[in-house]
């Protein structure tokens, strides 16, 4: 089989690559943006191809050849609609089978509400318009299945952690300078999936005949809580969790330039804009960057610990009290995570001594 | 060679990719005054990137090839194209009697390196564009460690490197049938100049990289001296990395920021914190101490080493970088690729790990097929 991954530069791209080639599962041709995004993929010798991903026949002739595509690419809220369009548009054109496209579970919003499956109904009302973009991106790569021939499987993976990931890199620096945190007592549910268990489920749903037109939740196996997340960090890095700082669920609001660029952002928007004087949106631009909150110093206080860095997506993920099923990857796919949370967080901490963290 | 000291030097810019535009080009108009450098010619294949030069240098001649652009004795020519066209292009420049600026990589092999340093080698003057020697804090550390101000240098760490973003205008700098080698090639070019400056020679090495078939992307370095100095480099292309180098002395350590050309950190024995700051250049006779403005910054050492070139040229300056220093990294870094082994990948499965050797060690030979 041959497949074209389109965002092989990214996270989860890179391991999809490394993944493929070193375990023999498929031919890949690796599709990235710019020259500079092959500093890494260039590790192996591969036929990859540079294009511009809103670009459909660029596109469609790097999927020239390919039985299926992996769309695993990021982008901002506008682009990750956007792409959604052109992938389909270009691989029907190409004459590929079937794309496994890398949604995120973040469509049901960060703290899901109990209960929630895949059949559970999607909104864009979240507060993160990333979350936006995915339900929008969703909405548009299934009402072209409707009318198009390649099959689509869509998959909502929750929070990936492994080798490369923000999030384990952002989590280790913060307990080391000390600005780490933790919701409450960190009971929150930690819904993630090692980056190799999502894989598996991309290998599942590229050899499967079923799932087209459908739409599947992804965990790990094991219920994790937040704490013991941190835990499993903290431990490796020699570092008592004890010395995490617990915040009581905070709320946050929207600052005025926040909301402007969410409004920005919507579909509506986008359609006005290019009605929008260039003169205007300019002036606008260098109006909203001038509306930074002043700092107010004050030199009479006492030396004190870094304060935890409490970020509104951090904190909301924390206070989760739903994990995911992924029972219909199961059934439909035959997805069985073959990594467990234990091994995905040795594995994870390997390579942050690799990158250089100070492992005890 | 040696003109007089006001005479003009007309200059040739080889290459005027995002090196040229960025450093080289506001480099050359800063000294346009007072070295009296003119750029007088741009040499690129491609047109587009002679343009974006020509906005800086109008009344420049613009060339597809270094063989047209008539070049004489009189020339200074700085050679910033891809490494694998320097050799070509600088012994080009030398056998005409022009000094030559090369970028680093000084060359794409060191057989190439060293034919350009043989046609300097009779009187021509050949400098290499590892600009780093001319950071005062890589000249400051360089006196701690031979001067021993903090005892004898007992081990160093050295994390540098994150995830590339550079412009790369084409492919080539990323297949291994055009460019020699990643990120120890690229980055360690600049670490292994600095430690060979700095160190001299290691008695013993061990190398290893991630390139599986290509060009690696993270590369461990571990380091021996005959004085029992050891240490370790890692580099990468891949993830964000501290950009620091430590040096642990006898009495106390040394810290620097990977590209802080006027800064430095110090800590000596029994001081309750370090020492973290901006270097002020100063004399002393007696008790009188003097300052004498601020240290110069990245973009000026930049400058500096172009400045150091032109007047080598009037006779007034020995070079400090010439073809020799340029080829000991080089030297280093090809018998590193030499003894290459695979760095351990921690996060692959065992049958992903076999396959890694495979392809490691067949030098990218065998292509993985499902």
């Amino acid at each position: 089989m041959k497949v074209a991954v389109v965002g092989a530069s990214g996270f989860v791209g890179m391991r999809i690559v490394e993944s493929f080639i070193l375990g023999k599962v498929a031919e890949v041709v690796p599709v990235v943006r710019s020259f500079s995004s092959l500093a890494v993929l260039s590790r192996f010798d591969l036929p990859w191809k540079v294009c511009d991903a809103l670009d459909v026949s660029h596109l469609a002739s790097a999927f020239s050849g390919c039985d299926a595509v992996i769309h695993a690419a990021l982008g901002d809220p506008m682009q990750i609609v956007s792409m959604a369009d052109a992938i389909y548009a270009a691989a029907q054109q190409a004459g590929v089978k079937r794309i496994v496209a890398l949604s995120s579970a973040s469509v049901h919003g960060l703290a899901p509400a109990p209960g929630t499956t895949e059949e559970s109904p999607l909104h864009d009302r979240h507060s993160s318009d990333y979350n936006n973009a995915k339900v929008r991106a969703e909405r548009v790569m299934l009402k072209l299945r409707e009318k198009g021939s390649v099959e689509l499987v869509l998959l909502r993976p929750s929070i990936v952690y492994g080798p490369r990931s923000r999030l384990l890199a952002n989590v280790a620096r913060q307990l080391l300078d000390g600005t780490a945190f933790l919701v409450g007592d960190g009971g929150g549910i930690c819904n993630g999936i090692y980056v190799d268990n999502l894989i598996q489920a991309i290998c599942r749903s590229l050899e499967s005949k079923q799932g087209d037109g459908e739409a599947f939740l992804l965990t790990d196996a094991e219920t994790v809580t937040w704490r013991t997340f941190y835990t499993r960090v903290a431990d490796g890095l020699g570092v008592s969790i004890d010395s995490v700082q617990r915040v009581s669920a905070p709320t946050f609001q929207r600052s005025f330039k926040e909301r402007i660029e969410s409004l920005v952002a919507t579909p509506l928007a986008q359609r006005l804009l290019p009605a929008v004087p260039g003169q205007a949106k300019r002036l606008t631009k260098v109006l909203l960057a001038g509306l930074k909150e002043p700092p107010r110093p004050n030199a009479w206080t006492l030396p004190t610990s870094p304060a935890a860095v409490v970020d509104e997506e951090m904190s909301t993920l924390q206070q989760c009290t739903w994990k995911y099923s992924s029972e219909k990857a199961a059934k439909a796919l035959g997805y069985a995570p073959p990594v467990t949370f234990e091994e995905g967080m040795r594995r994870s901490m390997a390579w942050l001594g690799t990158a250089g963290y100070p492992l005890k | 060679m040696a003109t007089s000291k006001h005479s003009e030097i007309p200059v040739v810019l080889v290459g005027c990719g995002a090196i040229s535009r960025f450093f080289y080009a506001p480099a050359l108009t800063a000294l346009a005054l007072p070295e009296a450098l003119r750029v007088a010619a741009l040499v690129d294949p491609s047109e587009e990137n002679r343009g974006h030069l020509a906005e800086f240098f109008p009344e420049a001649r613009s060339f597809g090839s270094i063989e047209d652009a008539g070049i004489g004795s009189s020339h200074l020519v700085i050679v910033a194209s891809p490494p694998r066209f320097h050799a070509r292009q600088s012994i080009h420049a030398l056998e005409r009697g022009a000094a030559v600026l090369c970028e680093k990589p000084m060359a794409g092999s060191v057989e190439d390196a060293e034919a350009m340093a043989a046609a300097a080698a009779a009187g021509g003057i050949l400098a290499v564009g590892l600009y780093r020697r001319f950071f005062p804090a890589c000249e400051a550390i360089r006196g701690i460690i031979q001067k021993q101000t903090l005892g004898q240098l007992r081990s160093f760490e050295v994390n540098e490197g994150g995830p590339f973003s550079w412009q790369a205008a084409s492919e080539s700098f990323f297949r291994r049938a055009s460019t020699p080698g990643g990120v120890l090639y690229d980055t360690g070019v600049h670490t292994l100049d600095l430690l060979l400056w700095w160190l001299g020679d290691p008695s013993a090495f061990v190398y290893e990289d991630d390139a599986m078939g290509g060009l690696e992307a993270n590369c461990r370095l571990a380091l021996e001296y005959s004085d029992g100095c050891r240490g370790e480099v890692r580099l990468s292309r891949d993830w964000k990395t501290e950009n620091r180098y430590t040096f642990f002395f006898e009495r106390g350590f040394v810290r620097w920021t990977v590209n802080e050309a006027d800064r430095l950190e110090i800590c000596l024995d029994g001081m309750p914190a370090s020492v973290r700051g901006n270097l002020v250049p100063m004399t002393r006779t007696g008790d009188l101490l003097l300052e004498h403005g601020k240290a110069r910054t990245n973009p000026q050492s930049f400058i500096e080493q172009l400045r150091n070139l032109s007047a080598t040229m009037r006779g007034e300056e020995e070079l400090r970088v010439p073809a020799a220093e340029g080829l000991r990294s080089l030297r280093l870094i090809d018998r590193c690729y030499g003894k290459r082994k695979l760095m351990e990948i921690p996060w692959l499965t065992p049958h992903e790990a076999e396959q890694a050797q495979r392809l490691a060690s067949s030098e990218g030979k065998e292509v993985a097929s499902p």
